[in-house]
């Protein structure tokens, strides 16, 4: 039976693929092609943070610390911050050594397969380094209260949900008040006119790769603090990205976040029907109902 | 036949603001579409461009403003070789292009635009560039907070107009701004370019409107199948049978 | 040891041309149709489960136990992929290029999902047991039956090649180039270009099946990590490194490449720590990804492509 609590899920499966989706709609449009890699910028923060909290217990001592109900604490903060200019430099430096010197020479088809190679490489390489078994931050658990009759929640989730909201404001203003954010809208939709009007579209590229970089690596952070940390974490969402992206509107953030949500609840309440293991078919399903109904999306007009 | 036939005004170097040399150009390397063009713009002048279509005319501004590959040959600017640099870095230096099509941001607003381009500009000088433009075109004041995909085609190409001339460029390329506008929109658009001239910008105008193109005009220039064939005062062009005939001339329609 | 090294080079060929003929039909799908199939484990999958479901002996715990002929497998293989890819084309022939790739990606997703749950028909993470060899009872030493389906795979590759070869020679042939060219030329001839990319991908996609079904037989059994993205990627190396638009390219991609992902893969074994070498296989991925990086940036073309011709808009940068 479906209930409150699987809606409360896919809001919360919702915020996590929202995080990556808005970064991919943002690279989709203004890169101009579907990055099968961004699936490996989520996991690759992950892992950074893994990392970097290991390199911390093993120099300074530092856990992950603990703020009240949450399962982490202060630590946690400087690490998330630290892996999410790991990850941005991540995702410029594929744009800038693979990606560019690619568009010059092909097509947009050239690019996909570039991205579908770099994010197997990328996955076996965290597979070789760290292992294919499943590994966690911290062995603090996080209490589920209730919060709505018949909806338990985490601590560590709402404050998922908080950060997300407030990162997507930001980025609101970014878009809206900013040379950059405008810039941005303007390289989505015709990059050659925004080179006529005197800025870089490859800087802009560039600045777009860092705030996808950055908005995957919170994703993937999150990932591993509510479930867990393993190689494939970002690779599994890359349907349900792509369908949230595409559902939304490629190039549209808001659309991208509306899309998110859909997804997070068409997964979370298909799983009393259908099992828990269908449900990136489901994100699937919705992905084709979308191309074959409305290809423009929600926001549309964009293409 | 052939060749210059120049009428008034001395075609050797130094004033000019803009000069072009030997400039061979087009989309594709070995298959160049402006096949070695000369030709200098003095400080303030308006120049025409004329020609048939297919003639290279518009490939000439937008290889000027490096949005086309620049083969062989050189643009100066105010005697300064700039041939090398990116198109972006050319709005800095003072060179604007206003495209024929796709030359606004359908989903950005008027203000958008203009703060856009206003970021080429000096921090403290901003406000006041973007209060100049809007002087010149008071409709677009009014309009400013609609998105550019709402406005009508004259609009749109007073919007494309204004954010060329926010940064005040020292050369304004325009490609045919002038098409599919009605009769009244196109003088609107010749007036501020009238406008801009006088504000000391210089201007090299492409057009299929010979008429409206020499009416404003200081010089007018004829290309045709990528070269130069006819350079005089634009009083000289205007009805003139060797026009004409080059336009008649040519493989393409003639106008 | 002459008899090792034979050995292992009837064994290395059996998979390099198996791959080759994954390799051939991707290539009437991109390299002459221009579609872009970034689902292509999923389509061998559904052509080495099929076959293998239909000539693996009964398991009372799994639908089947037909045990039918190889051969019959093998057809059935062909169909069965065949009409997966026209259920799936007749959705997303008309999308554009990159949401084609995004559709066949999630179509491979989803066949992994039904093939690693639907325990009842596809034996789940265990996979498929006793999938028949060909002449098994006759040739009686392992060698032997190598070379015997050495034998098979090199007769039914080479008559795969020249059937394709004559299709994309055929009228039908000449009709799919020219929607490569200029679709809107092709369409005012009246050729509708959807049902000629449905019919390649679809006669595409069926040889991709049979390329499962060899892989299938040959080593025995089938489970769900034996199709995963790792093997689309393999195909389009193969494809890309010898050479998109041409059946010759699609062969000698195939060989050239597994030979080196063979060769990369002794390397390692050699180099890496005992400890490491259950993760090597990880580093060969990158190897290889290095390796296509490497090709799309100095000869796009591949070994035996033709010369691609730039956008005359690419903007100067």
């Amino acid at each position: 039976m479906i209930g409150l609590q699987d809606v409360a899920n896919g809001v919360m499966l919702g915020a996590t693929i929202g995080l990556g989706a808005v970064g991919l709609t943002l690279t989709y449009s203004i890169l101009g092609f579907a990055n099968f890699a961004h699936g490996e910028l989520i996991t690759g923060g992950a892992y950074a943070a893994l990392t970097l909290f290991w390199l911390l217990a093993a120099t300074v001592g530092w856990g992950v610390g603990h703020f009240g109900a949450l399962s982490f604490g202060a630590p946690f903060l400087v690490v998330l911050a630290a892996a999410m200019l790991l990850t941005a430099a991540l995702a410029i430096g594929l744009e800038q050594a693979l990606f560019r010197p690619l568009r010059r020479r092909g097509t947009q088809i050239v690019l996909v397969i570039a991205s579908f190679g770099a994010s197997l490489a990328l996955r076996s390489l965290i597979t070789f380094v760290w292992g294919p078994e499943p590994q966690y931050y911290t062995r603090e658990i996080s209490i589920a209260r209730e919060v709505l009759p018949g909806v338990r929640v985490t601590a560590d989730q709402l404050f998922v949900l908080a950060l997300t909201t407030g990162l997507m404001l930001a980025l609101h203003l970014l878009l809206t008040r900013t040379t950059l954010g405008r810039a941005m809208r303007a390289a989505s939709e015709n990059p050659a006119l925004l080179a006529l009007t005197g800025i870089d579209p490859a800087a802009v590229a560039r600045w777009t790769c860092l705030i996808g970089g950055g908005l995957a690596a919170v994703a993937g952070v999150f990932l591993g603090l509510t479930v867990q940390v393993r190689p494939l974490l970002g690779f599994e969402l890359l349907l349900p990205l792509f369908a949230a992206v595409i559902l939304g509107g490629v190039g549209s953030v808001y659309g991208a976040l509306a899309g998110s949500l859909v997804i997070g609840l068409a997964e979370a309440l298909s799983v009393p029907l259908v099992g828990a293991e269908y449900r990136a078919a489901v994100a699937f399903v919705v992905l084709l109902a979308v191309l074959v109904i409305r290809p423009a999306g929600i926001a549309g007009g964009r293409e | 036949m052939g060749g210059h036939l120049t009428v008034g005004g001395d075609l050797t170097v130094t004033s000019a603001t803009l000069t072009v040399r030997d400039l061979v150009a087009g989309y594709e390397r070995g298959l160049p579409i402006v096949r070695g063009v000369s030709l200098e713009v003095a400080r303030g002048e308006i120049l025409a461009l004329l020609g048939p279509n297919g003639a290279g005319k518009s490939t000439l501004v937008r290889a000027i403003a490096r949005l086309v590959p620049i083969e062989s040959g050189r643009v100066l600017l105010d005697g300064v070789d700039v041939t090398a640099r990116p198109a972006h870095r050319l709005v800095r230096d003072g060179v604007g292009l206003v495209p024929q099509t796709e030359n606004v941001f359908t989903h950005m607003t008027v203000e958008d635009h203009l703060a856009l381009a206003a970021a080429a500009v000096e921090r403290k000088e901003r406000r006041a560039r973007i209060a100049a433009v809007y002087e010149l075109f008071p409709d677009l004041a009014a309009q400013r907070r609609l998105a550019a995909g709402r406005l009508s085609g004259g609009q749109r190409q007073m919007v494309a107009l204004a954010r060329a001339l926010v940064p005040a460029p020292r050369v304004l390329l325009l490609d045919e701004p002038s098409a599919g506008l009605a009769p009244r929109l196109v003088e609107a658009i010749l007036a501020r370019l009238r406008d801009a001239r006088a504000l000391g910008v210089t201007i090299v105008l492409v057009e299929q409107n010979t008429r409206a193109a020499l009416a404003v005009a200081d010089r007018g220039c004829v290309l045709v199948e990528g070269r130069l064939r006819l350079v005089a005062a634009a009083s000289e062009l205007a009805g003139n049978a060797e026009v004409a005939r080059l336009y008649l001339g040519s493989s393409e329609a003639a106008r | 040891m002459i008899g090792d090294v034979f050995a292992y080079l009837v064994f290395f060929l059996v998979i390099a041309l198996t791959y080759a003929l994954a390799c051939l039909g991707l290539n009437l799908q991109w390299g002459f149709t221009g579609l872009f199939n970034v689902g292509v484990a999923g389509f061998v999958a559904v052509g080495a489960y099929t076959s293998a479901i239909l000539t693996a002996p009964a398991n009372p715990e799994r639908l089947g136990g037909v045990a039918w002929p190889i051969a019959a497998g093998w057809v059935g293989a062909a169909l069965a992929t065949g009409a997966v890819a026209l259920g799936v084309g007749l959705v997303t022939m008309r999308f554009r290029h990159d949401y084609l790739a995004i559709s066949t990606f999630g179509i491979a997703v989803t066949i992994q999902l039904l093939a690693t749950n639907l325990v009842g028909l596809t034996g789940g993470p265990f996979g498929i047991h006793g999938v028949p060899r060909p002449f098994a009872d006759v040739v009686a030493s392992p060698l032997g039956r190598n070379v015997v389906y050495l034998v098979v795979v090199v007769v039914l590759v080479g008559a795969v090649y020249a059937g394709l070869e004559r299709l994309v020679r055929s009228p039908w042939g000449r009709v799919l180039r020219g929607l490569r060219e200029d679709e809107a030329a092709a369409a005012a001839l009246g050729k509708s270009p959807a049902t000629f990319r449905l019919q390649a991908f679809t006669i595409g996609a069926m040889v991709m099946g049979l390329a499962g079904a060899v892989y299938a037989h040959f080593v025995g059994f089938v489970a769900p990590e034996d199709f995963l993205p790792i093997l689309t990627f393999q195909v389009w190396t193969m494809l890309v490194v010898g050479g998109a638009g041409n059946n010759r390219g699609a062969v000698v991609g195939a060989l050239v490449v597994w030979a080196l992902w063979s060769a990369s893969g002794g390397a390692l074994a050699a180099i890496l720590p005992h400890a490491l070498q259950a993760r090597g296989a990880a580093l060969q991925t990158v190897l290889i990804g290095a390796g296509l990086a490497a090709v799309l940036l100095v000869r796009p073309r591949g070994l035996c492509g033709e010369e691609t011709v730039v956008s005359p808009h690419a903007v100067a940068e």
